[in-house]
């Protein structure tokens, strides 16, 4: 491999790879990481996109192996950056970490026989723990590289997926490999952190079966679904009273998050269109605070939503209380009439929020990359160039920076491929 | 004629496989002439899906693809792509749309969307058969750009491009830089000046010897095609011609003026809107006063201009007004005593970080009353003061009323008219009237007409961060494109066979393009094409009467055998 690159792009999900594929047509050598066994981030499992209604799959998977096939790009997942550390000459001292995969990559066809045997069985993450996977996996149908990975924590060492991989490409002795690269610039693409609901207990999520998160819910409406149906997970029945609790870790600052997270409004109001055509005959109950539909066609699609006969209640949920039955107790203040009112569902989406994801800021030792009041990467010349971060020659794009939408963040990563090649054009 | 074709019929997911039943159209088209291997795919677009087909057409020789999934739009480059690695010639794949014509389109009926389909794959079996190889045609390029609208999203887009190594020519109609925003103060999200920012792009702009500025400029003329477009520019009394590459089209929104009457706007002498208000508490004073009176208590009303509901109206939302509204009132209440600001709103719409801008400003203490557009705040004038009333929402539908000192306007942003620039680049608008990007998701920036982007509010409304950033993303397409130096150009042209040619003047009259000239063949005058001009358009093969033009990848044998297909 390659040790000298242009430009290390941190974290190959839509900003990532944008970004890495402007500057890689640009003609510029790019080193893209990502921690994750499959690129693509959080927009590859989505099930369709506002206000289009476009399969994500089927937009994003160009995109993806454009990016895993260019010339120009090198790409390395199940990697971390664990120091960055800029040179007296400008350029940064890279060390990467990559993850044993325990697999031969170039040898896995990805036939998954390895899955038929393997005893280990624990919650896919890619699911969203709607269902479960084995310890060796390959993490979702459409992955790229689509090839299987050991989950080392849950693997029993049994050697069944050893003897059963008919091209031998199963490999225990994988370990840990430490890569040094140099680079001129960095950008960092590292996404956000999706809200954990259990910091709210009183909506009883991981209590109650039936409250599920608007992740789980894009799952089961997502063309590679785990059920083909859409079900509530306590006894697998089809809901027909399905509420929606908006602002679910957002615009709350008892769970330590004061700002909007800037696409829930508009995922939930997809997703209640997606359910009234799966499920004519349930009703939809949308429970929010604001509806923020700002962006193009947004208006329209939430005006749509309502024509459809999506119902929304201007309401901050209070709590939620289960029956025996499974049925849940919603408990809010009406804002219509002014009163606390009650009412009975079947199936819980919360509408979880985006966090900031600063991992990243421990990676650089010398000098602080430093971050705004709500975590995401600050942008020193937020009006003027935007990808600027405080360290010169570290780049920053996408959900990094804030809550966005899609088109947002190809634009932000776009902004970020402009600056990032100006710099090392100046360099040169 | 092609012997060894493979047909691909994709699943989508469930996208198509929920109504179009796969293994029927399978069935039904297997014994097809020419058919060599039949297979389903989950994703044909998934990366392991391609390198299954790449196996296939290495292993099996074929000599043509059929890829039956979705529309040619989204994957014709993914699966030429395919073709292209498998060593086979792009040209003799055939992409058939069983989504969007089939499953989509008839999701009520799954028997006839699965009869369709079946067609459909036939047909594209039939083309793929008569398909030939071609070769993209390679033109050098000019690394050089045409900015129009030198406001901040023009500007930002120039330096970008500049810094890059693109040579930019920046158009600007008035007489100077900066567009709205250089008329503004402080500006929300970050503490600094509209006209400081505008003046510290154009300090930059001049810093830079490869960004050349026309001011009181605008653009006459257009031809030519990405690549190379030769442009006329008029600036003053002097018209020059330039050569460049690709345009980004920078051109902003148009201040929603409130049309007489609504809100007694006009009628009133303390109705103003908000660009008005902005540069009311702008001007140095210790006291705010309008005409004259002293304003204590301000009222602003929301949505003027965006999200009404009668045809031909604003539906969308104009997305920087709630912020910029609220910026405004924690501006006035820390410069000015004793201020009460009163906000009339369908619903706060500080998305992300501006959150924040309407926490201080309810810390403020500042008041929040809601309406709904079937209940739109009343004014009165009752002697001379002025009462807004409202049934308040968020007061479960009470009746309010409070006298204002000044009423603002909220007003949003609407598409410039831009008739001229429109015509001279044909970008096409959507349905709230402004430029229309080819793909709202991923590719925000692009137009249907190659080398023509699209950047900030013209494309729809945006604050400053999001219209740098659009500019930028822009500059980066752009740059992207042009910095090779050479480019390919579809291969799909009109071609004559000279032989067959009477010169009947009928293809000249039916080409939008001037692509078709007169040459010489065997002594006697005949038609060619121009393949510089060429859009592969089609119009000119019809009219033909005596069938001498075809048009590469849809000649008249491709057609006809299709037709065939369908009605077989």
């Amino acid at each position: 491999m390659n040790t000298q690159y242009d430009v290390l792009v941190v974290g190959a999900g839509i900003a990532g790879e944008e970004s890495a594929l402007k500057l890689a047509d640009m003609g510029f050598r790019v080193l893209l990481i990502e921690k994750e066994p499959s690129i693509g981030g959080k927009m590859i499992l989505l099930s369709k996109v506002f206000p289009t209604l476009d399969c994500a799959a089927c937009i994003t998977t160009p995109k993806v192996s454009e990016t895993a096939r260019h010339p120009n790009i090198t790409l390395l997942t199940l990697t971390e950056a664990d120091s960055i550390i800029k040179e007296n000459n400008g350029s940064f001292s890279v060390t990467l970490k990559k993850h044993p995969r325990y697999v031969i990559e170039k040898d896995c066809t990805g036939c998954q026989e390895c899955e038929t045997v393997c005893p280990s069985i624990v919650d896919d993450q890619f699911q969203f723990n709607l269902v479960a996977r084995k310890a060796v996996y390959i993490p979702f149908n459409i992955a790229n590289p689509r090839v299987a990975l050991i989950d080392i924590e849950n693997c029993m060492l049994c050697g069944s997926c050893e003897q059963k991989c008919p091209s031998n490409a199963i490999d225990f002795s994988q370990k840990e490999e430490i890569i040094q690269v140099k680079v001129n610039a960095v950008i960092v693409a590292t996404g956000f952190n999706l809200f954990d609901p259990t910091l709210i207990p009183r909506y009883g999520f991981g209590k109650y079966k039936n409250v599920i998160t608007s992740m789980q819910m894009e799952r089961e409406l997502a063309p590679t679904r785990p059920f083909n149906n859409i079900l509530r997970p306590s006894d697998g029945k089809t809901p027909d009273k399905i509420a929606y609790i908006f602002c679910t870790g957002s615009r709350d600052q008892t769970c330590g998050n004061a700002i909007c997270s800037q696409v829930c409004c508009m995922y939930s109001t997809k997703q209640a269109q997606l359910l009234m055509g799966a499920l004519p005959m349930a009703d939809i109950t949308m429970y929010y605070i604001n509806i923020r539909a700002f962006g193009k066609g947004f208006n329209e699609f939430y005006m749509q939503a309502k024509d459809m006969g999506a119902k929304y209640v201007k309401g901050k949920v209070a709590s939620v209380s289960e029956k025996e039955n499974g049925n849940l107790i919603l408990r809010y203040e009406d804002i219509a009439t002014g009163k606390v009112t009650e009412s009975e569902h079947d199936l819980v989406v919360l509408s979880v929020g985006l966090l900031a994801n600063p991992a990243i800021t421990s990676v650089f030792k010398d000098e602080t990359l430093e971050i705004d009041a709500s975590k995401y990467i600050k942008q020193p010349e937020l009006l003027q160039s935007p990808a600027l971060t405080s360290i010169k020659g570290v780049f920053v794009a996408g959900t990094a920076t804030a809550p966005m939408d899609i088109p947002d963040t190809i634009m932000s990563a776009g902004a970020a491929a402009a600056e990032t090649s100006g710099y090392l054009k100046q360099l040169s | 004629m092609k012997k060894k074709i493979g047909v691909y019929v994709c699943h989508c997911g469930g996208n198509i496989s929920d109504y179009v039943d796969i293994e029927k159209v399978k069935d039904a088209v297997k014994d097809e002439a020419n058919v060599y291997l039949l297979k389903n795919t989950l994703f044909a677009c998934s990366d392991s899906s391609q390198k299954g087909m790449v196996d296939d057409i290495k292993t099996s020789e074929l000599d043509a693809i059929v890829v039956a999934s979705c529309s040619p739009k989204l994957h014709v480059p993914t699966f030429r792509g395919v073709a292209a690695r498998a060593g086979l010639n792009p040209y003799n794949y055939v992409q058939v749309n069983i989504r969007e014509q089939s499953s989509w389109a008839h999701s009520d009926q799954p028997t006839g969307a699965t009869e369709k389909a079946i067609l459909l794959v036939k047909a594209g079996i039939a083309r793929a058969a008569e398909s030939q190889a071609l070769t993209p045609i390679k033109i050098p390029t000019t690394n050089a750009t045409a900015v129009i609208g030198a406001g901040i999203g023009g500007m930002r887009s120039a330096i970008a491009l500049a810094d890059m190594g693109t040579e930019v020519y920046l158009i600007e109609k008035e007489m100077s830089v900066g567009g709205h925003v250089a008329n503004w103060g402080n500006l929300f999200t970050a503490n600094i000046n509209g006209n400081e920012l505008a003046a510290s792009l154009h300090n930059e702009i001049k810093k830079r010897p490869n960004i050349k500025l026309f001011t009181n400029a605008e653009l006459t003329e257009k031809k030519g095609s990405i690549g190379n477009f030769d442009i006329k520019v008029k600036s003053g009394n002097e018209t020059l011609p330039l050569h460049i590459g690709a345009f980004v089209v920078n051109t902003g929104f148009a201040p929603y003026e409130p049309v007489s009457g609504e809100y007694h706007f006009g009628e009133y002498d303390n109705v103003i809107t908000l660009p008005e208000f902005k540069k009311l508490i702008d001007t140095p004073a210790s006291e705010l006063v309008y005409k004259g009176k002293t304003i204590k208590k301000i009222a602003y009303i929301y949505c003027v201009g965006s999200r009404q509901d009668e045809e031909g109206d604003n539906k969308y939302c104009s997305r920087y007004c709630c912020t910029a509204a609220i910026h405004s009132s924690i501006q006035v209440k820390s410069k000015f005593k004793n201020i009460t600001n009163l906000h009339f709103n369908r619903g706060i719409r500080t998305y992300g970080k501006q959150e924040l801008h309407y926490e201080e400003s309810s810390k403020n203490g500042d008041i929040y009353l809601q309406f709904s557009l079937d209940s739109i705040p009343q004014i009165e004038k009752k002697g001379n003061k002025t009462i807004v009333k409202v049934k308040d929402i968020l007061t479960a539908g009470k009746e309010l009323e409070t006298e204002a000192d000044l009423i603002v306007l909220v007003t949003g942003m609407v598409p410039r008219k831009n008739e001229n620039l429109t015509n001279q680049l044909k970008i096409p608008v959507g349905r709230d009237n402004f430029f229309n990007e080819i793909h709202m998701k991923l590719r925000p920036v692009e137009t249907v007409i190659d080398g023509v982007f699209i950047a900030g509010t013209c494309q729809s409304p945006k604050n400053i961060l999001e219209t740098l950033n659009s500019s930028m993303a822009a500059a980066a397409k752009a740059n992207s494109i042009l910095t090779k130096g050479e480019m390919s150009l579809e291969p799909t042209l009109a071609m004559v066979n000279p032989a067959a040619c009477n010169l009947c003047d009928n293809c000249f009259e039916a080409c939008q393009f001037d692509a078709i000239v007169q040459t010489e063949y065997e002594g006697r005058k005949v038609a060619k094409i121009n393949v510089s001009n060429c859009k592969g358009c089609g119009m000119c093969t019809p009219v033909c009467p005596t069938d001498a033009i075809d048009l590469a990848d849809f000649t008249n044998a491709q057609i006809e055998s299709m037709i065939d297909a369908l009605t077989e």
